[in-house]
């Protein structure tokens, strides 16, 4: 090490667990003798990236990518060639170590000069736009089931909750603008490309690798236009374009932009009204695979009350509705919002069908504690 | 009458004081002094030892609400604040340079908690940084076996908050009733 440097040189730990992390600390303290001390990855003038780790190579090629003035110094047990890192092998031995650490600082030294009068963020992840992009960051709407009737509407003639209707009490999304906005967002997806939907209503465009679509109507019209079939309406008028360069260089209004998940949430809430997707068998088990992002969400009633419960095992829509004493447009209604983002799936295991779900553990005293929590939280009088 | 305790943890910066503001009855005990080491270029205070909320519930039952600090040097606290506690709510800064390393240290730290109980994982600062995305925490998850709530959280906003903090007893009890 250069022993003109007062102080120890700064350097960040990366994708070590906690022991690793620790061991690495007092290496440095004690057989290095000080020559580096690990401080906060903002502080740091030095990265240390331990690349046997599962997330280093994505780590890496960020790094990498970013092109910082901070050198790059790679611990592995494999011999790596990189271009511009630092390699030391592991198990690590002092002299090599002590080795690159003086590399680094050399290297540091020439990038700083060069870098002189360029001023640089700290805070290198953040967006600035993002912020404005209010509604993709606004909070949940909670429906609860005072309300759910009047938000999402009903089908006429159609008794969703009497179990000799269940057979009908089904919709197929394909048939409203959920589908074709679903078709929309998978080519999208595949061809890599910003598209355009024209619906002969409202301008929708889809960015697919933000996962964002910009959309110009407010929910009132939205709900009207998602419940109504769309061949009722014009149909053969739908048509994907690519987005025109107009399009995509125009200064768009950044609070119309919107999560394509919170969007087809939507959508899905507005076209079930209470019915299952056709899709789906509901005399077979169906299984979770995630919970939604719920805060960003149309929290529908008792959603999150499904949610755990399929996440402990797979059952059926029927069984749901009744382990939790409540009406079947409410399971119907999660369970198509929850399957148009791709999160609900038919049990296909014979095992899911053949053994019984897991039985909820009853302990009265704590379920009376849980629940009196629970109305807190929800602003119930408790 | 019995203590009940939910835990917030999470590294520095993450808003784990907020969130405890946001949904306590009283005005929170903070434990912050002004940030004079590594924490100094990301916030000017940082808790050096615990937040304290309470949340009245009827019959004069009070739910502690304790927030650990950020500090990897205060971890021998941990084990003392999670005696007792309902369950752990994690919240995790998106702006960080690794967050599902981030993660990954609470997650193993509080693992013997979480394996008696549940935990669910807030994600703050989205606003500013919306990658990695919630599909990846939970892609990170699943490769962890688990499967916990994990929601985009403003930690100032208190319906966020509520529903972090009703998903975790929700997974504690699914057949609890609204």
């Amino acid at each position: 090490m250069n022993d003109k440097r007062k102080s120890s040189l700064k350097v960040a730990l990366h994708c070590m667990d906690g022991r690793t992390y620790k061991t690495m600390v007092m290496y440095l303290q004690g057989p290095c003798k000080g020559a580096a001390a690990v401080v906060e990855d903002l502080d740091a003038e030095v990265d240390i990236i331990d690349a046997d780790s599962i997330n280093a190579k994505a780590l890496l090629e960020q790094k990498l990518a970013e092109n910082s003035s901070r050198p790059i110094i790679v611990l592995s047990l494999q011999e790596l060639k990189l271009d511009n890192a630092l390699y030391v092998r592991k198990p690590i031995k002092t002299v090599e170590m002590l080795e690159a650490l003086s590399k680094a600082e050399a290297l540091l030294a020439v990038k700083q000069k060069s870098n002189e009068n360029v001023q640089t963020s700290k805070k290198l992840f953040i967006n600035t736009d993002e912020r404005k992009k209010t509604s993709k960051h606004q909070t949940a709407m909670h429906l609860d089931e005072g309300n759910f009737n009047a938000f999402i509407g009903s089908i006429p003639g159609l008794d969703v909750n009497d179990p000799k209707q269940f057979p009908n009490a089904s919709y197929n999304p394909k048939e409203y603008f959920q589908g074709y906005f679903q078709s929309a967002c998978l080519i999208a997806q595949t061809k890599k490309q910003v598209l355009h939907l024209n619906s002969g209503w409202k301008s929708l465009i889809i960015f697919p690798h933000n996962h964002e679509i910009w959309f110009d109507a407010d929910d009132k019209q939205l709900r009207s236009f998602a419940g109504l079939p769309i061949k009722s309406l014009s149909g053969a008028g739908m048509s994907l374009t690519p987005a025109s360069a107009h399009a995509l260089s125009a200064n768009r209004e950044l609070d119309k932009f919107h999560n394509v998940d919170a969007f087809l949430w939507k959508l899905a809430v507005w076209s079930s009204r209470g019915r299952y997707p056709v899709a789906l068998d509901i005399d077979r088990p169906v299984f979770l695979k995630h919970w939604p992002n719920f805060t960003r969400l149309i929290v529908t009633p008792h959603a999150l009350r499904i949610s755990a419960l399929l996440i402990a095992g797979p059952r059926t829509l029927p069984d749901i509705a009744e382990t939790l004493k409540i009406k079947p447009q409410y399971v119907f209604v999660f369970i198509s919002a929850a399957h148009a983002l791709g999160l609900v799936k038919q049990a296909k295991r014979q095992s899911d069908e053949i053994i019984q779900p897991p039985a909820i553990k009853k302990n009265t005293e704590r379920q009376g504690l849980l629940t009196r929590i629970l109305s807190k939280l929800r602003g119930n009088k408790s | 009458m019995s203590q009940y305790k939910i835990i917030f943890t999470g590294p520095v910066g993450a808003g784990k004081t907020t969130a405890i503001e946001s949904i306590s009855d009283v005005p929170p005990v903070k434990t912050d002094a002004a940030a004079s080491d590594m924490t100094k270029n990301k916030k000017a205070s940082t808790t050096v030892a615990m937040d304290y909320g309470i949340m009245n519930l009827a019959g004069g039952e009070k739910i502690h609400l304790y927030g650990t600090p950020g500090q990897e040097r205060f971890d021998f606290m941990w084990d003392i604040l999670t005696t007792g506690g309902i369950g752990l709510i994690l919240l995790l800064d998106n702006t960080r340079a690794d967050p599902f390393q981030d993660m990954k240290f609470f997650l193993d730290s509080f693992q013997s908690f979480i394996a008696k109980t549940n935990v669910a994982i807030g994600v703050t600062q989205m606003d500013l940084s919306d990658k990695p995305a919630i599909n990846d925490y939970h892609v990170q998850l699943q490769g962890m076996g688990l499967n916990p709530p994990v929601f985009s959280v403003d930690a100032r906003v208190k319906n966020d908050v509520s529903i972090l903090v009703q998903s975790l007893l929700y997974s504690l009890d699914p057949e609890l009733e609204e």
